[in-house]
């Protein structure tokens, strides 16, 4: 259902964009757009975007992208991964559809987040027709990402709603601060997955959003006109959510990777072949592995 | 001009004498042959049609002293020159139209092409100075249009407005002809021979 | 105004307005339509503090930039006026001194001007009793104060009269003759001041000589033909005499009183062929009245830069001409400017492709029809040439024949050297300095003789006529009614040797004057008057002893030879007060009126229109565009400004109409016409009005002509054209069509 508003919602905004129509950004809205930068009264996101941008995204992109590997390294170093028997049986948790969706979502994000980051860093690469071809090949891999998050969030919606095990995983950090192997209170999710799970649909339509305001700009949106705010405005505020949005991304992103190839050795296969290890889904799912022992499926 | 070591370049439009006739815009776009949906040059009305209240404004890049446009980018593509003047390269700009979002005045300007409608690079005034390719040279001229600074004329806009309301120079200069437009009311008019120092004073 | 006291140009300058203490502008858009010219005026608000002072329909862009806004309904700028003179004599305010000794007839409209209390100038006009006052005041304690006018004052059906009521407040205020005065009309296009002195016009010969048998005979001789010769290429003698179909009626010579069409007095015949240059004649009112009158012609011919859009709106579909005319940068000639001075024009380029200048298509024309010898020899005749050289010698040939508004002097040596020293003349007074002193930039005509330096400012007796110094023209004879028109003792130019009146020179009166001696040979030499002296002697001689040779008389306030001799308010044809339509009828129908029976009364009393079409409806023009806007339309950058046809109208008006801003509307005329545009929400018309650019063409009533465009030769913007809707009705003089006070009807589309 979702996925067909966003594709009439996509499909309207480029017609606005191949159609011939008055700018929104510079005819006669030119006015509104120039009062909102820093007036009185204005949101002032013109004078925020400019500190923002010249400032303080760059150095956290930064710092969320060395840093956070980094905290990993040193994590890896000291307790180390965890390593969960592959003798016991196995547990078939993902369907091959599940295992489908996110490999395009992984594909997705693979194309994306790389070209997001030269685009921020595009000094560093030169500038010109490379980091051009990466801005293009960021806004197509959007669509791969649309195609992938809306079934996504449709079939893991359920066992991605909070519980109270959340609150415990969250107190313990789910483990991951020692490498006993106590059952850690998770679902068929634990609290880490539906942080990220959460990011990258909630965040992820936020990010679509925001990312095709930009990419067509010159469009009119009814709601913005009846709210007063200005396009430019509007632009300013995407551009400020994306990248914002961007930084949290990145880093759960670098998460979901060292947890997944680093952190759990083997952890990478269940999405491969849909099994996880007996013992895995015991220690860091334990309701759910209760759940199944109950059902007698385990 | 007074000091060309410390000449800062800037424009100025008077909005008592801006009678909002296009001639700065539509002369921009012919001298630069800029394609069908780049305004370098815009002029705005604001109430229009309320007695005591219109008024009008030619807006292109102000070339601000602490440019915001070149604070945000990304690529580090604008440059300032010692003049003032402030400038983008053309072969660097990846087109993510940060600069629009920084600038106070809806200068940069995005050509939409393909079928995709892929923005393409940004295009704003280059106060007919040209851009970073060699002075004069065919790929200037194709990118950045005229440059008439190099060749000592005034930015063709503000050569054309036909009531001089939009000023272009040093920003001491600009100041000196507004202040004499303040001051000399009810001074009379004042009779002197046809020339570029009526429309630029004496000292350039 | 020729007809008040000689002439029909801008008395001053637009560099002149500098020098004004207030400016009062009737129907006219200088911000838009003369955006260079209107630097002036910013100039005399900002330097001299002069108090702009606007009366218009719609709010302008020069309303804009005005101290006063008065927002008249279409078509009272007469009780406007009248209420102004109304306080002015109330008060005291006019001139009294220049009144006894230079106007002749102000009584009458005192009289008349009792009537328009300001209460009722407020019924009429729309403009409030206190703002009228305050207004009047204003303009009348800030002398001198200048008067502009264009085309708002003078497209109704009592436009000749609207043009006689702005001077007669001018003269009642003594604002006449003086640096910052005037009645400045703004020309709306390059070079339109040049060809009405040329006699695009078809009631007289160039220079203003009228079609009188002497005028006839003067020009033969002038132009080196035969006078039988010349009578002989007409129907009959009698026919040389008569005026011709204008610019405004010419399709009802092509109709020829037929379907209910106004019947025409053509010896019998109606038009066939129609031959235009340059003329945008798609932005002509009752535009579907041209497109009948096109399409029963037998062949048209159309010469311009661009497609004339004529070729666009007819369905003929054989015997349609369309010639490439080159444009003015490929020729080379003399240009006359709004304040009547002349300009060289230089070629930039030879004319490109297959084009061809203007001349050039009309002297292969004039071979073909086996008249180039005679039409050429008026070029050959100065320096008895066997070929002559143009543009050159047309100019020459111009400045030896047109005394009657001093264009000796313009010879084309001098207006070149002019050109080439541009730099040497003052902006405001346009007097040269260095090499060029003695002489006002462009030579601003009267100049009287191949030496005179120009008059830049008609009527004023402050100069010697050597400097440009006149008084009013003696132009309708010495006495009216027992009074004497010529000018009060004391109101003789500087420097004469008269210091009263005296009437226009002639052979007959010349000694007595100037108070010279002629010799034999002078006497010999001697023209019959000052208008047909080719002999120079008159001006000559006039020069040296201070005497404007067109005399110094009064200007007149009442004109009696016209159908209202002071002038009256008459409510437009169609009106939306049809109770002061009664009370202020239109005239009465005229017939043969430039050949064409002319409705007034029985069209304004048809029906009451105001009930059916309640909307005023104004035209004009836009910043971007001029005329029919062919050429405008074709410039990408200048069409961008306005892609689409549109109608400024009030979000209130529209509000009650369910027309949303940019949506579709129609506008349907009493004409039976309707025209489909976009609706542009605007507050500069009120509630009662709407307005509409007159520069769109290619689109006609609803319909999409763009198919008939010429391959390759569409303009990037194409629209309805605003006359297709615009009403019925004419000048009563001029026959000018009343396209600013009509009616119309709107709903959304």
């Amino acid at each position: 259902m979702k996925s067909k508003y966003i594709i009439i919602a996509l499909l309207a905004l480029s017609s606005l964009a191949f159609g011939y129509s008055d700018s929104v950004v510079w005819s006669d809205n030119l006015v509104d757009n120039i009062l909102g930068y820093d007036k009185e009264g204005s949101l002032h996101l013109g004078q925020y975007f400019t500190i923002l941008q010249s400032t303080y995204f760059k150095p956290l992109f930064f710092g969320v992208l060395f840093g956070v590997p980094a905290i990993f390294l040193i994590h890896y170093l000291i307790i180390g991964p965890m390593i969960f028997s592959h003798d016991r049986k196995k547990i078939y948790v993902f369907t091959l559809f599940n295992r489908i969706v996110h490999a395009i979502a992984g594909i997705a994000f693979i194309l994306i987040i790389p070209t997001g980051l030269i685009m921020m860093f595009a000094t560093t690469f030169g500038g010109g027709e490379f980091v051009r071809i990466c801005k293009d090949i960021h806004a197509i891999s959007t669509l791969l990402f649309i195609v992938s998050i809306v079934p996504m969030f449709l079939m893991w919606l359920r066992p991605m709603l909070p519980s109270s095990d959340d609150i415990k995983w969250m107190m313990i950090l789910g483990g991951y601060l020692n490498k006993r192997k106590d059952p850690v209170p998770a679902g068929r999710f634990n609290a880490g997955q539906k942080m990220w799970f959460w990011l990258a649909t909630l965040g992820g339509f936020l990010m679509i959003g925001t990312g095709v305001a930009m990419y067509f700009q010159d469009f009119r949106l009814d709601i913005l006109v009846s709210n007063s705010i200005s396009q430019i405005d509007f632009l300013r505020a995407s551009a400020i959510i994306h990248n914002v949005l961007g930084l949290a991304v990145l880093a759960l992103f670098l998460t979901h990777i060292y947890m997944s190839v680093f952190a759990i050795k083997g952890a990478i296969h269940s999405m491969i072949n849909g099994y996880k290890e007996e013992e895995e889904v015991e220690i860091l799912h334990s309701s759910y592995y209760k759940e199944l022992k109950e059902k007698g499926e385990a | 001009m007074s000091d060309i070591g410390n000449a800062r370049l800037k424009f100025y439009c008077d909005e008592h004498r801006c009678i909002s006739c296009d001639g700065c815009s539509v002369a921009c776009a012919e001298a630069h042959e800029l394609p069908a949906n780049i305004n370098r040059r815009k002029v705005v009305t604001m109430n229009e049609g309320i007695f005591g209240l219109e008024y009008s404004l030619s807006i292109a890049c102000m070339h601000c002293t602490d440019a915001p446009c070149e604070q945000v980018c990304p690529t580090d593509c604008f440059y300032i020159r010692e003049d003032g003047i402030v400038l983008h390269d053309k072969d660097k700009c990846i087109g993510c139209a940060y600069c629009l979002y920084a600038c106070p005045f809806g200068a940069p300007q995005f050509p939409q092409d393909g079928a995709f409608s892929i923005k393409g690079v940004m295009d704003k005034c280059t106060m007919c100075a040209g851009g970073p390719e060699e002075t004069n040279s065919d790929k200037e001229r194709e990118l950045y249009g005229q440059n008439r600074i190099a060749e000592g004329k005034v930015p063709v806009c503000a050569a054309m407005c036909s009531t001089k309301a939009l000023l272009v120079g040093d920003s001491a200069e600009i100041s000196d002809i507004y202040r004499e437009r303040v001051l000399s009311i009810g001074h009379g008019a004042k009779t002197q021979p046809y020339g570029w120092s009526t429309a630029y004073g004496s000292k350039i | 105004m020729a007809n008040t006291w000689g002439y029909g140009a801008m008395t001053n300058s637009l560099g002149d307005i500098q020098n004004a203490k207030a400016i009062i502008i009737f129907g006219a858009n200088p911000a838009v339509n003369h955006p260079v010219g209107f630097q002036h005026f910013l100039k005399a608000k900002e330097r001299n503090n002069a108090k702009i002072i606007v009366i218009d329909p719609v709010f302008t862009k020069t309303a804009a930039k005005a101290d006063h806004y008065c927002q008249v309904r279409p078509g009272t700028d007469i009780p406007f006026m009248y209420g102004m003179l109304h306080l002015i004599f109330k008060n005291g305010w006019h001139d009294e001194k220049f009144i006894s000794d230079r106007v002749y007839g102000m009584e009458d409209v005192m009289e008349e001007a009792k009537k328009w209390n300001p209460k009722k100038v407020e019924d009429v006009t729309g403009v409030p009793a206190d703002q009228l006052i305050q207004v009047t005041t204003l303009y009348a304690r800030s002398t001198p104060g200048t008067l502009i006018w264009a085309m708002g004052l003078t497209q109704h059906s009592n436009g000749s009269s609207n043009t006689r009521l702005a001077p007669i407040l001018q003269l009642a205020l003594g604002n006449m003759g003086v640096e910052g005065g005037g009645t400045n009309i703004l020309r709306g296009h390059d070079n339109v001041q040049g060809a009405t002195d040329m006699a695009c016009l078809s009631d007289t010969l160039p220079g203003y000589y009228g079609l009188s048998d002497g005028a006839w005979q003067y020009f033969a001789s002038s132009w080196g033909v035969d006078y039988e010769w010349l009578s002989g290429r007409f129907k009959s003698k009698e026919w040389m005499g008569k005026k011709g179909f204008t610019l405004a009626r010419w399709w009802a010579g092509v109709l020829d009183g037929k379907d209910g069409n106004d019947q025409i007095h053509n010896a019998g015949t109606n038009l066939k062929n129609l031959f235009v240059m340059g003329n945008g004649i798609t932005s002509i009112a009752q535009q579907a009245k041209v497109k009948e009158g096109l399409d029963n012609l037998d062949m048209i011919v159309l010469c311009d830069p661009f497609v004339n859009e004529a070729a666009i709106l007819t369905d003929k579909q054989d015997d349609v001409f369309i010639l490439p005319a080159a444009t003015q940068f490929e020729t080379s000639g003399s240009v006359t400017a709004t304040n009547r001075s002349v300009q060289w024009r230089n070629k930039v380029v030879e004319p490109m492709y297959e084009s061809k200048t203007d001349h050039d298509i009309m002297f292969e024309l004039a071979k073909r029809l086996g008249f180039y010898d005679e039409y050429t020899a008026g070029m050959k005749i100065k320096e008895n040439k066997q070929d002559y050289t143009w543009p050159e010698d047309a100019t020459d040939e111009i400045a030896r024949i047109i005394k009657t508004i001093g264009l000796t002097g313009w010879t084309a040596k001098r207006i070149k050297s002019h050109n080439e020293n541009w730099h040497m003349f003052d902006q405001i007074s346009g007097r040269g300095y260095g090499k060029m002193k003695g002489e006002y930039y462009g030579l601003p005509w009267p100049a009287w003789t191949e030496t005179h330096g120009g008059s830049p400012l008609l009527y004023n007796i402050n100069r010697s006529v050597a400097e440009g110094g006149m008084g009013f023209r003696n132009r309708f004879g010495l006495e009216h009614d027992g009074q004497d028109l010529l000018a009060g003792a004391g109101s003789a130019p500087k420097g004469s040797v008269q210091k009263d009146g005296y009437p226009e020179i002639t052979a007959v009166n010349i000694e007595e004057v100037l108070g010279i001696k002629l010799t034999a040979d002078e006497k010999k030499r001697i023209g019959k008057n000052w208008k047909v002296d080719t002999s120079n002697i008159i001006a000559e001689k006039c020069m040296e002893q201070g005497i404007a040779p067109y005399g110094n008389a009064k200007a007149r306030a009442k004109v009696w030879t016209f159908p209202d001799q002071i002038p009256m308010h008459r409510e437009p044809l169609h009106s939306p007060r049809s109770d002061l339509a009664k009370e202020y009828p239109s005239f009465d129908d005229k017939e043969n009126h430039f050949r064409v029976d002319t409705k007034y009364i029985s069209k304004q009393t048809e029906q009451d229109w105001s009930k059916d079409f309640p909307i005023n409806l104004v035209t004009g023009r836009l910043v971007n565009m001029n005329g029919a806007g062919m050429e405008n339309r074709a410039s990408k950058y200048l069409a961008a400004l306005t892609p689409e046809m549109f109608c400024s109208i009030n979000p209130d008006l529209a509000g009650k109409y369910g027309i949303r801003d940019g949506s579709m509307m129609w506008i349907h005329s009493p004409e039976g016409t309707k025209i489909k545009v976009k609706a542009k929400y605007s507050h500069s018309v009120p509630e009662d009005r709407i307005f509409m650019p007159f520069h769109f063409a290619g689109h006609f009533q609803g319909e999409d002509l763009s198919h008939k465009y010429p391959k390759g030769t569409k303009p990037y913007a194409i629209g309805e054209s605003a006359n297709t809707v615009t009403n019925y009705g004419y000048d009563i003089v001029t026959q000018i069509p009343e396209t600013k006070g009509g009616l119309c009807r709107i709903e959304f589309a």
